[in-house]
């Protein structure tokens, strides 16, 4: 009985953003949706049948966004979300006034609605880099509509 | 001649001249089967058969004064009567008010039969019984529990997904079966709780489930019809318990109120006057106390019978005789009290039978 409560976000059509797997099939390390949030397991126990019902497997994750600690008991048996997480390189072209960052696509074209990221030390980073002019390719994490650059890394030029 | 004192001291020692009991003491005398093998008969003797089976005797007596005893075998104190209190016809129809504790391995045994039997005919007016009490006899509406033997070992029981009861097993399924009726149920108590401002407290939790389970073999269905309340001081101590646990991972936010279920239960206790009180207690631990308790809160039950098998050696509650709760103010000091150290399971269908049974069957025979 998955009774999450899904965040609908509006963006991209076409690609699900979560996929059922079955509880007892979850690893630690692997990825799973708790209240809505897209999560990485960190610790997983099982139970097995007994008088508290069926086997049931007891989750410890971490909020891949917010770095919240969220738990989770599920019936092995059961089905649980699975969030697609998608990590993408883009290259640093521009950090905007407002707190957003330019940055540019495969494609040539650019994208410019990422918010700077709440890291404290990756902030730094990202602005001192770009401040002494570097060359900076910034990694972006993406699951269930919500994106934040989890990663920079500085490029020599060519 | 020496020798001669020396006897008749001795013999005046050994054979000291005694009191005579007779016309003060009962004389033991036990059942004789020339008489033929007549049940009835065999129980009577049981009060002159000495030990536990004098003590049953005094037992089945006690209870049938609670069952006997109106408010017109009292005098009228006029200072505190109500004009109501004082109408005969009143007096007439006012009865102890009975409270029935036990513990849940009795609900896992054939006594939750016996059980049913009293809440179904409205012949108790409380009852109080810990979580296993409850769900054992909600599993039992799901799936059987089996007898099996106190030797069975428990790493091979394990292995098969039983569960062992005393020589009772229970299946690892009946509890699965349990979770999947029951986890509805707690959605749709949190629905009405956000939706309808219900506040449950335990006692509205078990009515609930009585008049979910709708099962003429269950104690807790027969409860909710008669509108006799059942509390449960330790709700999350089981089964019960663990299906809470999981429902608030789910979906969180249930919540039970303790504190309205102790006003309600010291209120039965407290406002039973003019009424006395009796408590019928099985087994120890829970429901003994809080049964005591809350008859302490109206200085004392007026009649109290105990069947279980605790020692007072340690100084528990458990194996403490009516005389310690009388030191608390649990039982009046006036009150009959008995306790008998017998397995419930075979002392107190036999009670049941000498006392609720036998006058139901009475009263149903000039009836027809």
């Amino acid at each position: 009985m998955s009774d999450e409560e899904h965040h609908f976000e509006s963006s991209d059509a076409g690609a699900s953003k979560t996929y059922p797997q079955q509880a007892g099939n979850i690893r630690k390390g692997g990825y799973i949706v708790i209240k809505g949030r897209p999560c990485k397991v960190v610790e997983v126990s099982t139970s097995k049948t007994g008088k508290h019902g069926h086997a049931k497997c007891h989750f410890v994750a971490i909020d891949i966004f917010t770095s919240k600690k969220l738990e989770d008991i599920v019936p092995s048996s059961h089905n649980c979300d699975v969030p697609h997480v998608n990590r993408v390189d883009y290259q640093l072209i521009d950090i905007s006034e407002d707190g957003f960052v330019s940055l540019l696509t495969d494609n040539g074209s650019t994208k410019d609605d990422l918010k700077l990221p709440t890291d404290e030390a990756l902030l730094t980073q990202l602005k001192s880099g770009f401040e002494e002019g570097k060359d900076i390719v910034v990694s972006v994490m993406s699951a269930m509509g919500e994106e934040q650059m989890c990663a920079l890394k500085e490029v020599s030029p060519k | 001649m020496e020798e001669d004192r020396v006897l008749s001291s001795v013999h005046s020692t050994v054979f000291k001249e005694s009191e005579s009991l007779e016309g003060k003491c009962d004389k033991i005398e036990g059942y004789d089967f020339n008489q033929g093998v007549n049940y009835p008969k065999l129980l009577r003797s049981m009060l002159t058969t000495g030990f536990q089976a004098s003590n049953l005797g005094d037992v089945i007596d006690v209870v049938n004064q609670m069952l006997e005893w109106r408010l017109s075998d009292e005098t009228i104190a006029p200072e505190d009567c109500s004009e109501e209190e004082k109408d005969p016809a009143y007096r007439e129809s006012v009865k102890c008010k009975i409270f029935l504790g036990f513990t849940s391995n009795l609900v896992s045994s054939g006594v939750r039969e016996t059980i049913r039997y009293l809440v179904q005919h409205h012949m108790v007016d409380v009852i109080v019984t810990t979580t296993g009490g409850v769900e054992e006899d909600l599993i039992k509406c799901l799936a059987p529990t089996f007898k099996g033997d106190f030797s069975l070992p428990g790493a091979y029981l394990r292995s098969k997904g039983l569960n062992r009861i005393g020589n009772l097993l229970v299946p690892n399924d009946n509890y699965c079966k349990f979770e999947d009726w029951i986890i509805p149920i707690f959605d749709q108590m949190l629905k009405e709780q956000k939706e309808e401002s219900v506040l449950w407290t335990p006692s509205k939790l078990l009515a609930r489930l009585g008049k979910e389970i709708n099962n003429e073999s269950s104690y807790l269905y027969w409860a909710y019809k008669m509108n006799i309340p059942v509390f449960c001081r330790g709700l999350t101590d089981g089964s019960l318990g663990d299906m809470l646990y999981f429902h608030s991972f789910r979906t969180s936010g249930l919540v039970i109120d303790v504190v309205q279920d102790i006003r309600a239960m010291n209120g039965e206790a407290v406002h039973a006057t003019p009424r006395k009180t009796g408590m019928i207690i099985l087994g120890g631990g829970l429901p003994k106390h809080h049964i005591c308790n809350a008859n302490m809160m109206r200085n004392g039950a007026d009649y109290a019978v105990f069947i279980n098998t605790g020692q007072e050696f340690d100084g528990s509650d458990s194996g403490a005789r009516p005389d310690e709760a009388v030191s608390w103010g649990k039982i009046r000091g006036s009150a009959k009290t008995v306790k008998v150290y017998c397995d419930a399971t075979i002392a107190f269908p036999l009670l049941v039978a000498e006392t609720f049974a036998s006058k139901r069957e009475q009263s149903c025979e000039h009836k027809t």
